[in-house]
């Protein structure tokens, strides 16, 4: 790696909604530039994870570096730097947006700009970016670029008279997009004489070297063996290996201003070495680290239990070794009467959720039972304490509550206009107030409403989606607490309540959450030797009850012609489903009863 | 692991007229006339048969059964069911006293046919009556009406096959319990040494399958199918028909041989499309559709390696055998010896077997009985001989759940899951 001016460095990340092309792209790019040649061309390079290539969608994000040789006959360094593409991670993106100088703005031409993609190019201006627009996919039949075009100056207000006709899949327009990342992008500004001051977008951990730090250099210069210090939490380590992303790890021995890498200095824990911290000299540290260091906070809950109960020290090593690679994730012991020993975990958000739980599944063998997600209410006691409950069955009674308060987000959902009315349904059944529609272009329309955000982490994103036949697209933001008359609906089963499946809802609502909640369980409950009665209680008051019969036969008339393999296979396949079933008392509850309060179809 | 040789063969003819609509089973249709195309389709099916037993290794053992599944292998003629028969009996040898069963439909057949059926060398028929109401019939698809039952049955007297069966399907959609004692009676009257009555399995790929819901109108509940299953217990067992496999009723001495082997894990041949034989442990499911089948034969001509892509590479485990034994002997009214299962699987499986047992004998589902058919346990303990077994009707009925038991414990495919 030789080194390069602070004139000649280039540092960009892609914007782009899922799908919309962004992995193709940083393809393209890595192979035009030569960084990776097409015989090592992993479809996809960037997305590292399993899960994300599986999904499609970016969770981690990466880096490259990419030397280019530009027609003005200079050599260039161009550093991409990827962000992830869902709203769970938008902090995330932040960071990495402050890393750079400028974006592409990767828009589909066939389908136009994303509420996604439009929060993140909001935070790309904040940032003061130099926006690149590039119409992808150009070469589908029913590419519309210029109504897209037209779409992006208006939503975005964005001069697109230059934007880039591409299509990453056949290589259309890469030469032009590099070209205009060295004309357009700023250079970094040279403040390499200044003390160091390096910005972390992302980290992650090493079994070997500990934790490795993807940072951009702001000021000054960073040597392999400095001390270092982390200004947020206040350690110091010294590096023991500094180097690029090109776009596997290439060490070199020094990087300055303007420049990405990564350093590698014996942390423990990813949380030592979190997204925003700033990375200064031990010994001439910096005046003041660099803006915008936030903690991630976990928005939404949820209880995790082995259904092994012999699995439980297992789960435990599993989300301590999770949580050296994932800061913003939250665990602590929870013990449940029904579920026995398990853990209360918070995330960022649903997704975020997701993952850990298909990650502690897949890598870790572990079968859990996961109750159904809570986010965190505000109780204000008779004597005046505020407390903060993230675990419905923790509500206090009501006659010591003096209040309960639920976080809001606001909603914006970029839609087709066809789909504003039921849209518009589903968020007034979710309890949203309406706060504004903007007509963008003609037949496409911005909705916004101010939602508790319990009504938005079950299935409201499914329900956007399939409302919109996948067209509409949202993103929220936190926007504060509110007092509603909110109630703790209590399940019994078999006479027994059943805490994970304790829910607080709206007072309005509880009858028919109860009602949904107790059908749905006696459809998602086998049935078994004795009569199962379900209840849903507001206290001590039954506000809906179900009972699953007694099974009264259960058996394979036939074995034709000596073919048991058939047979076998559905035997083998109900013992499969009994073993991951929970046994609460003496009824087997499969996983996805837990669940079942996100499964309801509520008028 | 040492295993038995083989001496009972399935035959599978995949011909029929229509498909029911309860049907899975690999078969074809050919329409409700035999014309030059399709008799040129069975034909040729009865070619690569032949050509298939030909190919088989035999084991030196002479066949003691043999058994003509379908489809409606009464679509064949005497002179294609003669060849297939001296096939294997070139091929294999079949014994003097060898049980040749037969599945034939109503209205397939005439006098002649199932005279020549029986001088071919088979001695025992099962006619598919399914139901003796007309309605029922129709709606489920059968292509025969009630006077062609009444008329089949004469036919096989005639013929002097005295040992027949019928075959009874309870369950079905719109079916009463009042419906269902008329067609076990009916059946009775008719005398057979030999009675299946089968609860309907609606199978996700059939016509029924699409229509209906199990557990929902127009099907009946799952306590009036239990009562069904309960009631032919108590009516075929008091017309003098011993009750001795799940579906399965015979007069005393006319149990089918055949069919006994599987649910004594015996090892067996299997023939044709769809047909599953158990040959030195191996089980073995052929290409469920006519073309595949036919490139399968081909291959292994062409070849002289019979490709069995379902072949395990590994041997299979004591477990599975374990399994496999149990799931088809707690089929059978006598259930399992105690004496033997201890022998071939150890004191120490068979110990495990029973603490998963146990509760379901409480429960008055699972018994042990001694030669005399007596209660042999004492204290819930597991006695050292006797027969391990099923309760009739409620054992039964529940074998599904006691099985799942089993599985959930012995299963060691689930418990080594791959990563």
């Amino acid at each position: 790696m030789t080194d390069v001016p602070v004139t000649r460095i280039r540092n960009f990340s892609i914007i782009a909604h899922i799908d919309h092309g962004k992995s193709t792209l940083a393809d393209r790019l890595l192979q035009e530039t030569g960084t990776v040649n097409s015989r090592e061309m992993k479809e996809q390079f960037l997305d590292n994870m399993d899960l994300e290539r599986e999904r499609g969608i970016t969770i981690k994000l990466q880096a490259a570096r990419m030397n280019y040789t530009a027609k003005d006959g200079q050599n260039y360094v161009l550093n991409l730097i990827d962000t992830p593409g869902h709203v769970d991670f938008s902090y995330e993106v932040s960071r990495s947006l402050a890393a750079c100088e400028g974006a592409l703005l990767v828009v589909d031409a066939s389908q136009g700009v994303e509420a996604q993609t439009l929060a993140n190019v909001y935070l790309a201006l904040e940032n003061d970016l130099e926006i690149i627009p590039v119409l992808n996919k150009i070469d589908l039949p029913g590419a519309e670029p210029e109504r897209v075009r037209q779409e992006i100056e208006e939503v975005v207000g964005l001069d697109c008279s230059t934007a880039i006709l591409a299509s990453a899949k056949e290589g259309i327009g890469v030469p032009e997009i590099l070209e205009s990342i060295v004309q357009l992008v700023p250079p970094p500004p040279d403040t390499v004489v200044r003390p160091l001051r390096a910005l972390i977008f992302d980290s992650y951990y090493d079994a070997y070297r500990g934790v490795v730090v993807y940072f951009r250099v702001m000021d000054g210069r960073v040597k392999k063996g400095d001390k270092v210090r982390l200004m947020a939490s206040g350690k110091e380590y010294e590096i023991d290996e500094l180097g690029v992303l090109s776009p596997t790890q290439v060490q070199v021995d020094e990087l300055h201003a303007g420049e990405v890498g990564y350093i590698a200095a014996s942390i423990k824990a990813v949380e030592d070495a979190r997204v925003g911290d700033t990375i200064t000299m031990a010994n001439k540290p910096a005046t003041e680290a660099l803006p915008g260091y936030i903690e991630a906070k976990p928005m939404v809950f949820c209880g995790m239990f082995p259904t092994d109960a012999d699995q439980f020290p297992d789960l435990r090593e599993a989300l301590e070794k999770l949580k050296l690679n994932d800061a913003a994730l939250n665990y602590e012991p929870e013990t449940s009467s029904a579920m026995g020993f398990g853990f209360r975990c918070g995330f960022l958000g649903l997704l975020h959720m997701e993952i850990v739980q298909e990650r502690l599944e897949r890598e870790y063998d572990l079968d859990l039972i996961i109750t159904a997600p809570s986010v965190v209410y505000k109780v204000t006691t008779i004597k005046g304490e505020t407390i903060f409950i993230d675990n419905p069955s923790k509500l206090p009674d009501p006659q010591h509550r003096e209040k309960i308060e639920e976080p809001y987000v606001q909603v914006d959902i970029i839609t087709p206009e066809t789909y504003v009315g039921t849209l518009m349904e589903l968020s007034q059944s979710r309890r949203g107030v309406f706060k504004d529609m903007k007509y963008l272009t003609p037949g496409r329309t911005t909705l916004i409403y101010e939602l508790p955000l319990a009504e938005v982490v079950t299935d409201f994103f499914d329900q956007m989606k399939s409302r919109s036949r996948g067209y509409a697209s949202m993103e929220y933001q936190i926007i504060g607490y509110r007092e509603n008359a909110l109630v703790k609906l209590d399940i019994m089963i078999n006479g027994d309540p059943v805490d994970p499946l304790a829910t607080i809802v709206h007072r309005d609502k509880a009858y028919g959450v109860g009602r949904a909640l107790t059908e749905k369980l006696k459809e998602l409950i086998p049935r078994h030797q004795f009569k199962i009665p379900i209840q849903a209680a507001i206290g001590s008051k039954v506000i809906a009850s179900e009972h699953i019969p007694a099974i009264r036969k259960d058996v394979l008339a036939k074995c034709y012609g000596g073919d048991i393999s058939r047979k076998k296979k559905l035997l083998q396949k109900q013992a499969k489903g009994k073993k991951r079933m929970k046994a609460i008392g003496t009824v087997d509850v499969p996983q996805e009863a837990f669940m079942a309060v996100l499964k309801l179809t509520q008028e | 692991m040492e295993f038995a040789i083989p001496s009972s063969a399935y035959i599978h003819i995949p011909f029929c007229r229509r498909r029911c609509f309860y049907c899975d089973f690999p078969i074809s249709v050919v329409g409700d006339h035999l014309n030059g195309s399709n008799s040129g389709t069975i034909a040729h099916y009865i070619d690569v048969l032949c050509q298939e037993i030909c190919l088989t290794h035999s084991f030196g053992e002479p066949l003691k059964t043999v058994f003509f599944g379908g489809g409606t292998p009464s679509l064949l003629s005497a002179e294609q069911l003669s060849r297939v028969l001296d096939v294997l009996d070139r091929q294999f040898g079949i014994l003097q006293d060898a049980e040749i069963s037969m599945e034939v439909d109503p209205g397939t057949f005439d006098l002649n046919q199932i005279r020549s059926y029986r001088s071919a060398g088979v001695d025992r028929v099962s006619l598919g009556v399914q139901s003796f109401q007309p309605e029922l019939l129709s709606s489920c698809g059968r292509t025969h009406t009630v006077e062609n039952i009444f008329e089949s049955v004469e036919l096989i007297h005639q013929a002097g096959l005295q040992n027949f069966s019928l075959d009874l399907i309870s369950g079905l959609p719109h079916q009463t319990i009042s419906q269902w004692q008329h067609s076990l009676e009916t059946a009775i009257a008719l005398q057979p040494r030999h009675l299946s009555t089968y609860d309907l399995t609606i199978e996700p790929t059939t016509p029924f399958g699409k229509q209906l819901h199990p557990g929902a109108k127009p099907l009946p509940t799952d306590e009036t199918t239990a009562e069904m299953y309960r009631m032919a217990q108590q009516v075929l067992s008091s017309a003098g028909y011993e009750h001795y496999e799940i579906s399965n009723y015979a007069q005393p001495g006319y149990q089918c041989r055949h069919n006994r082997v599987y649910w004594e894990n015996r090892s067996f041949y299997g023939f044709g499309m769809g047909a599953t034989s158990y040959v030195q442990g191996d089980r073995f499911s052929r290409p469920r559709k006519t073309r595949e089948y036919y490139q399968w034969v081909n291959g292994w001509l062409e070849t002289g390696n019979e490709e069995k892509e379902a072949k395990k590479t590994s041997e299979i485990s004591t477990s599975e055998v374990l399994l496999d034994r149990l799931m088809v002997g707690l089929r059978l009214a006598e259930g399992l010896s105690l004496s033997s299962l201890r022998q071939e699987f150890g004191r120490q499986k068979i110990e495990q077997v029973w603490k998963c047992l146990q509760p379901y004998q409480r429960a008055g589902w699972v018994d042990i009985l001694s030669s005399d058919r007596q209660s042999m346990i004492i204290n819930s303990d597991l006695p050292l001989e006797g027969q391990m077994k099923l309760t009739d009707p409620e054992g039964f009925l529940f074998s599904n759940v006691v099985l799942v038991k089993l599985f959930e414990t012995f299963d060691e495919d689930d418990s080594a899951r791959s990563h």
